[in-house]
């Protein structure tokens, strides 16, 4: 509370602001009562159940999942949500839990005589491949990369070949003597699956991938990767070692050679057709499948008037509530003694779960024009599973809710720190500033708004389907992916007013007359790379809450070359390279201009000062 | 969450109109300062914080060798008498000049906030509900609103009576989207004059209609008068050629202070100075007006004081720099302003003792643009036009004003040295 000024002697007695000083005890007030639970300790009661190590880290497709998943049935039977479902509020979906090669070959036919070629050493799937048989000619076609018009620069490993029917053969990762600004461009689009895609709509019938001689990692095939998709990408894809590569070219020339003539990224320097060769190419891939399950609710318009079952309008708001299990996934950011610890996510994300279970407590009794749709997500730490499976049914005949107005996320909303409260995905609607202005007023927070909506979260599910989004989050922290994100550590107080805003933003979104209006925003960076485009590895934990110019750092991750660099939570990284830093797009953008295992100065600032010094990036596996 | 969380940022664009306290100088500084790049500011920022934003003295030195502030610690000082800021307005381009109805339920403010008028209009924030409407028509431009005690009504400067108010419109919006900067934010159109609008009925009455500016305008706390800033002097009468030539490069220089019953009769001239009088308030207790006042070079403005009359005039400030936007607690112990004391572009908020005889402490340390400080009505939190969040135009921001800090830092402030 802040102290008020003395009574003055004019006769009119000085008012109070009435809203604005009920924020300041309600709100924040966590004192329990004698009579009934404050909103601080229901709060705090879900996610004690939630991050208990009886929960296992809530991998998606375990039994944690499952408990987690009938708690929160539980509590939604309790606050009188019905079912989405007929059947009840779990809604399963299959995914991909792994892969496994069972036995890929390759059959090398040259003068008449048959070579065979086996092992995983040798030939390999590549995760994302159909499973078959095919044969044809080879075409070798670089780095296989094209680079779309819209991005302002010419690059097009195929622009004089014809691949149709044939089996191309291309190098991994991107020419490795580019330079800057075509570095980081082809970077962009030189992930194996965005190859693999622009391969088959050329009309390619295979995919062969080989880590070239002037490459990290080189000759080696490549690992299979965790891919959750359900299905394959339409094309049968290998990797194959060094070896066999130079097998298939020929005597006559070196796979170096060859190789050395693509990476200086001359977009003139042409692919050919490997003469005098055929090959059979069977790739055996088995993905093993298991389900998750998303919880998901209803509570029905019950304004007079209101359009009801199919025809109604619906509101969702959700948050995630699957987590890592034991970390053994690749997300995991725990450090050396902490490995297969319980990851218990508290606050990612069962504070998101909490604070959705307390808004639908506090708008059950509303007035709604529209359904309020509840939504606990699974499979969010694996890829968004749970929420694009039910955004893919959206459109279906039978789905389960009419049209979707507007889609509300709460995902890592219990650390926050200085009354700051970040609003993502702001840019999906010219509609959220005044609700959120409206929503705050009250409540408090200062708040940062980002315009953002391509967000690596649950909202992202929605937002391709053009409905507008919101994501609240409270900031990374040191214990971000780490077995140490645990319940004592979140501010239950605080996730109390998350509730506070959530609950008004809703409610605005329930009432209102209009629904609101979907508005684009065009991304910030083309897709087309994945994680094997970006191979240098940093070990910086960025702070994403916080509005600074530069980077932010929340971390290091122990032993990286970050760490190494003397670099430390709280430093604002300005310059990287050549590149100056005023936001983590540039970041990206420098780490994928940077060189392995070549120093870069790197410019920050800490506690007001300027400093310097060397960091030396790592390749990723 | 998923690892690849990303976060955005708003792209740049300027800012700024003008205010109660806003001439072209100062329009342009936060033009400028709004639209710089980010990295420059985080440097400006650095080297700002070898400032102490606070010294026992009150004077606004320089740290003592060896020692730097770091940014957290340049919050800690703001925080002596601020604390949770935040932001208020978040709707539309920018926002500003918020003031309070006596019972603090009500604010009026100004923003662009609406498709297809590029200038402010007023609105009206029910801060009970949170509902926000728009008291002005919607046409021309709008700006300095303030609420009537006792009735609600709502007094403003607009120029939608001019025939001319759409053109303009229409103008602007093209010469925004054509993307060319513009070199001077505010013209003193002399259409500006004073309305009065019910928010109830709807109805919108005219008070003035003298040709030149009339804006800047405040009730006195009995509602019964307003005191608002007037151009007028320029063009009822014959100008010398030298008069003629100033009025063409800035009209402002003509701009003296004028008081009327709040019906608009009894229209009476304060004020015969050159050089900008305006942004004037009557104290809580009705019983003076504070104002800034500018030099005739337009660079250099002071706080002062007088009686509602036009006597006993008193100047409160004398950095030599741009100290304006004055407005008294409602303690009446003490003037809240703004000052560029520290910075040609960095505004920040200071106060000062109301006889002016204590040197002014400073509020705020966040670089950029601090400005136009009002305090509700109850003292107990400030209300201030910034754009502490970059790269949108300034909006209105809200904090928890420590009153006790800002009275024990008075009492220990030195006497006031002269700045010239």
């Amino acid at each position: 509370m802040h102290p008020r000024p003395p009574r003055r002697h004019r006769s009119r007695p000085l008012p109070m602001l009435l809203g604005l000083a009920l924020l300041a005890t309600a709100v924040t007030s966590t004192a329990a009562t004698n009579e009934s639970p404050t909103a601080g300790d229901l709060l705090r009661g879900h996610v004690e159940v939630l991050a208990a190590d009886a929960m296992e880290g809530r991998l998606t497709g375990t039994e944690g999942e499952r408990k987690a998943a009938e708690y929160l049935s539980k509590q939604l039977a309790d606050l009188g949500v019905k079912p989405l479902r007929q059947d009840g509020y779990l809604s399963p979906f299959e995914f991909t839990s792994g892969s496994r090669d069972t036995g890929s070959a390759l059959i090398a036919r040259r003068d008449g005589e048959d070579r065979s070629f086996v092992g995983a050493d040798v030939v390999q799937a590549l995760s994302f491949s159909d499973s078959g048989t095919v044969s044809g000619e080879l075409v070798f076609a670089g780095y296989g990369i094209r680079v779309p018009d819209s991005a302002d620069f010419g690059y097009d490993s195929y622009a004089t070949l014809d691949v149709e029917d044939k089996i191309v053969v291309v190098l991994r990762y991107f020419p490795e003597d580019a330079e800057g600004e075509a570095r980081a461009t082809l970077a962009r689009y030189s992930g194996p699956r965005f190859k693999a895609m622009t391969a088959r709509q050329l009309g390619a019938k295979a995919l062969l991938m080989v880590t070239g001689p002037r490459s990290p990692n080189a000759g080696e095939v490549m690992p299979m990767t965790f891919d959750t998709a359900i299905a394959g990408s339409g094309i049968v894809a290998a990797s194959v070692s060094g070896a066999l590569a130079q097998e298939l070219l020929g005597a006559d020339r070196s796979l170096e050679e060859v190789q050395r003539g693509f990476d200086d990224a001359n977009p003139h320097v042409a692919g050919f057709a490997i003469d005098g060769v055929e090959i059979e190419l069977t790739v055996r891939l088995e993905r093993e499948k298991s389900s998750g399950h998303n919880v998901l609710g209803v509570l029905p318009a019950n304004a007079t008037g209101s359009a009801v079952g199919s025809a109604a309008e619906s509101v969702v708001v959700g948050a995630h509530f699957d987590h890592l299990g034991r970390g053994d996934g690749g997300n995991s950011l725990a450090r050396a003694d902490e490995t297969d610890a319980v990851h218990n996510g508290a606050d990612d994300n069962a504070s998101g779960t909490a604070a959705v279970l307390e808004i639908v407590r506090a708008l059950r009794d509303q007035e709604r024009r529209r359904d309020l749709v509840v939504a606990f997500w699974s499979g969010e730490e694996l890829g968004l599973l749970g929420a694009s499976a039910f955004v893919d049914r959206l459109d279906d005949e039978d789905a389960p809710v009419g049209p979707v107005t507007a889609y509300v996320n709460f995902d890592m909303v219990g650390r926050a720190r200085d009354n700051r409260l970040s609003v993502q995905a702001v840019g999906s609607s010219d509609a959220w500033p005044g609700l959120l202005e409206k929503a705050n007023l009250l409540v408090g927070w200062d708040l940062q708004l980002q315009e953002d909506p391509y967000l690596p979260t649950d909202s992202a599910a929605f937002h391709r389907a053009e409905i507008p989004t919101l994501n609240f989050f409270t900031g990374a922290h040191e214990d971000y992916h780490r077995p140490t994100d645990d319940a004592h550590l979140i501010d239950y107080g605080e996730l109390g007013r998350v509730v506070e805003i959530g609950e008004r933003v809703v409610r605005g979104l329930l009432g209102e007359e209009e629904r609101i209006a979907f508005t684009p925003v065009a991304p910030k960076r083309q897709q087309g790379g994945d994680r094997d485009s970006v191979r240098a590895f940093t070990g910086t934990i960025p702070d994403y809450a916080t509005e600074v110019s530069g980077l932010l750092l929340s971390g290091v991750i122990a032993g990286g070359p970050a760490e190494e660099a003397g670099l430390r939570g709280g430093d604002v990284i300005v310059k990287f390279g050549a590149q100056t830093i005023a936001n983590i797009y540039d970041y990206t953008y420098a780490l994928d201009a940077v060189k392995i295992d070549q120093p870069v100065e790197v410019e920050y600032v800490r506690d007001g000062e300027r400093r310097s010094t060397t960091l030396t990036p790592r390749a990723r596996n | 969450m998923n690892t690849r969380r990303r976060s955005a940022h708003a792209p740049l664009t300027p800012s700024h109109g003008p205010s109660h306290g806003s001439r072209a100088p100062f329009g342009r500084v936060a033009l400028r300062c709004a639209s710089t790049p980010a990295a420059l500011t985080m440097l400006a920022a650095v080297a700002a914080l070898v400032l102490l934003p606070f010294p026992s003295d009150g004077r606004g030195l320089a740290a003592p060798a060896g020692t730097t502030a770091g940014e957290g610690e340049a919050d800690d000082a703001e925080d002596r008498f601020l604390s949770r800021t935040r932001r208020l307005i978040f709707e539309g381009r920018r926002s500003g000049e918020g003031y309070f109805s006596p019972d603090g339920s009500q604010m009026v403010f100004q923003a662009e906030r609406e498709e297809g008028n590029p200038f402010y209009q007023i609105y009206r924030l029910d801060l009970e509900s949170g509902e926000t409407r728009r008291i002005s028509p919607g046409i021309g431009k709008t700006t300095c609103s303030f609420i009537q005690p006792g009735t609600g009504n709502v007094l403003y400067a607009s120029t939608h009576h001019d025939p001319a108010s759409e053109e303009l419109q229409r103008a602007e919006l093209e010469f925004r989207a054509s993307g060319e900067e513009r070199r001077y934010s505010w013209d003193y159109d002399p259409e500006f004059d004073i309305w009065v609008a019910d928010p109830e009925s709807g109805e919108q009455r005219r008070l003035t209609d003298a040709r030149g500016y009339d804006a800047e305008g405040a009730y006195s706390p009995d509602g019964e008068w307003i005191v608002f800033s007037s151009m007028r002097d320029a063009y009822g009468r014959d100008l010398s050629p030298e008069e003629q030539r100033q009025l063409e490069v800035d009209p402002s220089f003509f701009a003296e202070l004028y008081i009327m019953r709040a019906d608009g009769s009894d229209q009476r001239r304060l004020t015969h100075t050159d050089g900008y009088d305006g942004g004037p308030f009557f104290f809580p207790d009705g019983e003076r007006i504070v104002w800034r006042r500018f030099d005739t070079s337009g660079l250099i403005a002071d706080v002062w004081s007088m009686k509602p009359d036009g006597s006993d005039q008193k100047q409160i400030t004398d950095f030599g720099a741009m100290s304006w936007a004055p407005y008294v607690h409602p303690s009446g112990e003490y003037i809240l302003f703004a000052s560029n004391k520290h910075g040609f572009s960095n505004f920040e908020v200071f106060i000062v003792d109301v006889e002016g005889v204590k040197e002014p402490v400073r509020v705020t340390t966040t670089d950029g643009f601090d400005g136009l400080p009002v305090p509700t009505p109850d003292g107990g939190r400030l209300v201030r036009t910034s754009n502490r969040h970059q790269g949108e135009g300034a909006h209105l921001y809200i904090a928890e004003w420590n009153h006790q800090a800002a009275r024990e830092a008075l009492a220990a402030a030195p006497p006031r040295r002269a700045a010239r």
